[in-house]
């Protein structure tokens, strides 16, 4: 494995995030080749929180952009602070100021409302890290404009002219694929599909996240929930699902897994009534004794 | 970890090593483009080339394939990237094998590869169709040509019915400051009408999961010219192909014409015109798209006699979950044609309890009769 690969598996690592090499390499690449890396994958398998690390890693800010139906360019780039620039208006008309000062004033960087895009690529202090989360929430026409932010990393207020990027921030996208992504703007990004850990990796993060826990029980509710996700479930279970539910039976003081306490705390591994029906008393009692057997 | 990576050494041998790889995963049907391939090629200088499993990923990465690309990929890299080439792909050999064929044998049209005997390709394990003499399977050449121009006209009419129910929102809506500003230049900086905005109403879109099986042949035709009018005059429209697998097909549909496109399907999707696993397809569909296709603007039509020697629990799973997601679920079969019709196909009856509507399609009068459902 290249040096380059691994020393970023380890930072990632060191800041609390267990990579697997293809999400080491993606994020390599992404920042060797400057390109958006778009990381896809079912809903709590850590998907954000690698942008997260990535910002951590270099120490840098972390610029969010969280899409949702009918997010719009006024939203993720700028605005002007419409109701400041009418008060300052109304304010002026008392002084009697040249028109052209009025203007330059009320159109001023302060008058700016700086939103996620914007202020990612005007950072001074070095690249920033741009999350744009959930992007297969926002409309497609949306998308098209990403993408023209994206390839030029500047943007263009009629008011004062072209700002260009200061630095090329890191950009992460992610999607749920609730939709599927445009083909542009899939091109061009480096892509990462991620997967629900496997057995090794989760218990390791497990471990990492919830210090409390006792390797025994750590590796049973591991064990469980790997087993769980093979079923077939409408909603399987993350990696944030597996960590809220150690949390809660380390909260609880359970040493070891019994199916009176997996019936109670169900609700942490599964989000769906379907599934909580459908994995009734006979399938707990299964998924247990798979669980607790001795490997 | 590390291994040969199989690689002639030298920039200029990777790349062309790496531009015959894409060519192959492009005849294979997943999509490489140009920039994709520089995108490789540029993640192939930053990793260690040495390390088969790291050029895996790399070119994974890379190359933006999709979860659903993966197989072919896998496979594809294991020939081309460990020293052996594999001029013998069939992927790569579809393409000059010559352009299957559809032929009339005085009854019905069948699709046929041209080194085939026509009959050759029958039904596996669909059971023989008994209501065979359909309008449909009684076209001549010509009448099919006029047919498809006259599908073409419906699907157009289908899709301006859809957008004139499109209807814009003037007064309501939420202040759009910064159109208003600029409206208020008109009249000297004061704000008579405040400018607003709203949603406009989603559009329609169409899935289309289609029977290519031997007990559909003489369908399949007319109805998938159907299915790529609709394509043409709307832009969300999803056509997959299904017998034994399913297989997208909505970009081998050639602008050129149907004729051409039929050539590209019948060579795209294996086992044309052989047996039916209408429940495994259905839910390889709700695995791999339900997230991606489906959702609540989704109506989905379905093409197919429900002939199957399947699984039809599992065909109920898959269209209970289709069902959930959809807007609706149109099931057109073309035997209902026939008077003495019954659903009694156990994969018909599996699924009809989840089907919104359930019509015949066998003649161009019961497709018109669709236009009512959809507009």
């Amino acid at each position: 494995m290249n040096e380059d690969i691994r020393s970023t598996q380890a930072a990632m690592e060191r800041c609390g995030y267990i990579a697997e090499p293809a999400i080491a390499t993606a994020v390599y690449l992404a920042k060797e080749m400057q390109k958006p890396l778009l990381v896809e994958g079912e809903a709590g398998v850590g998907k954000t929180e690698i942008a997260k690390v990535l910002a951590r890693m270099l120490a840098t800010e972390l610029v969010r952009l969280q899409c949702y139906e009918g997010l719009d360019a006024n939203t993720a780039l700028y605005e002007w602070n419409y109701q400041r620039q009418l008060l300052r208006l109304k304010i002026a008309e008392r002084e009697a100021r040249e028109p052209e000062k009025l203007e330059q004033l009320i159109f001023g960087r302060e008058y700016l409302l700086e939103r996620p895009l914007l202020r990612a690529i005007t950072r001074r202090e070095g690249p920033a890290v741009l999350l744009i989360d959930e992007i297969d929430r926002a409309d497609e026409g949306f998308e098209a404009f990403l993408l023209e932010v994206l390839s030029d990393f500047q943007i263009t207020i009629p008011e004062l002219g072209t700002i260009r990027a200061e630095h090329i921030p890191l950009v992460v996208l992610t999607s749920n694929r609730s939709r599927e992504i445009g083909d542009a703007l899939r091109r061009r990004c480096l892509y990462l599909y991620v997967e629900h850990p496997g057995f090794e990796k989760e218990l390791r993060i497990l471990h990492s996240k919830v210090p409390g826990v006792n390797e025994q029980l750590a590796r049973t509710i591991t064990r469980f929930v790997q087993r769980l996700r093979a079923r077939d479930l409408r909603k399987r279970p993350g990696v944030a699902e597996t960590l809220d539910w150690t949390q809660a039976l380390v909260h609880l003081h359970s040493d070891a897994l019994d199916a009176e306490t997996v019936h109670a705390t169900l609700g942490c591994l599964l989000k769906d009534e379907h599934d909580i029906r459908a994995t009734a008393k006979e399938s707990v009692a299964e998924l247990l004794v798979y669980a607790t057997a001795p490997e | 970890m590390s291994e040969n990576s199989g690689l002639s050494p030298g920039a200029h041998g990777i790349v062309a090593q790496l531009a015959k790889f894409a060519g192959a995963l492009r005849a294979a049907g997943v999509r490489v483009g140009l920039t994709d391939e520089f995108d490789a090629a540029a993640a192939l200088t930053l990793v260690d080339l040495l390390d088969r499993a790291e050029v895996h990923r790399a070119l994974r990465i890379a190359f933006k394939l999709p979860r659903d690309a993966w197989e072919i990929f896998d496979r594809l890299f294991e020939e081309y990237w460990d020293g052996r080439r594999a001029p013998q792909h069939p992927a790569l050999q579809r393409e000059p094998r010559g352009p299957a064929q559809w032929r009339w044998d005085g009854e019905r049209v069948h699709l046929a590869a041209p080194d085939e005997a026509p009959e050759s390709a029958g039904e596996r394990y669909s059971p023989e169709a008994v209501l065979r003499r359909k309008p449909f399977d009684q076209f001549s050449e010509s009448e099919l040509a006029a047919m498809e121009k006259l599908l073409a006209r419906l699907a157009l009419k289908l899709a301006t019915l859809r957008s004139r129910r499109l209807v814009p929102a003037v007064s309501r809506g939420i202040v759009d400051l910064r159109r208003s500003f600029r409206r208020a230049l008109a009249s000297d900086g004061d704000f008579l009408k405040l400018a607003r905005r709203s949603r406009p109403l989603d559009e329609t879109r169409f899935v289309v999961l289609y029977d290519t099986s031997g007990s559909m042949d003489a369908y399949t035709r007319v109805l998938l010219a159907f299915a790529f009018a609709l394509r043409r005059v709307m832009k969300r429209v999803e056509i997959f192909a299904f017998n034994t697998r399913l297989v997208r097909v909505t970009r081998m549909i050639a602008p050129a014409g149907i004729p051409q496109s039929l050539i590209r399907l019948s060579a795209g999707v294996p086992d044309w015109s052989g047996g039916t696993r209408i429940g495994g397809c259905l839910a390889e569909f709700v695995a791999l798209y339900k997230q991606t296709l489906i959702d609540r603007n989704t109506t989905i039509i379905c093409v197919s006699d429900g002939l199957d020697h399947g699984d039809s629990v599992q065909l109920a799973g898959a269209m209970r979950e289709l069902r959930a997601r959809a807007r609706r679920i149109i099931w057109l079969n073309p035997l209902p044609g026939d008077p003495r019709y019954r659903p009694e196909a156990a994969g018909m009856r599996a699924a009809l309890p989840f089907v919104d509507h359930f019509r015949p399609a066998h003649n161009l009068e019961s497709l018109q009769g669709l236009l009512r459902l959809v507009a």
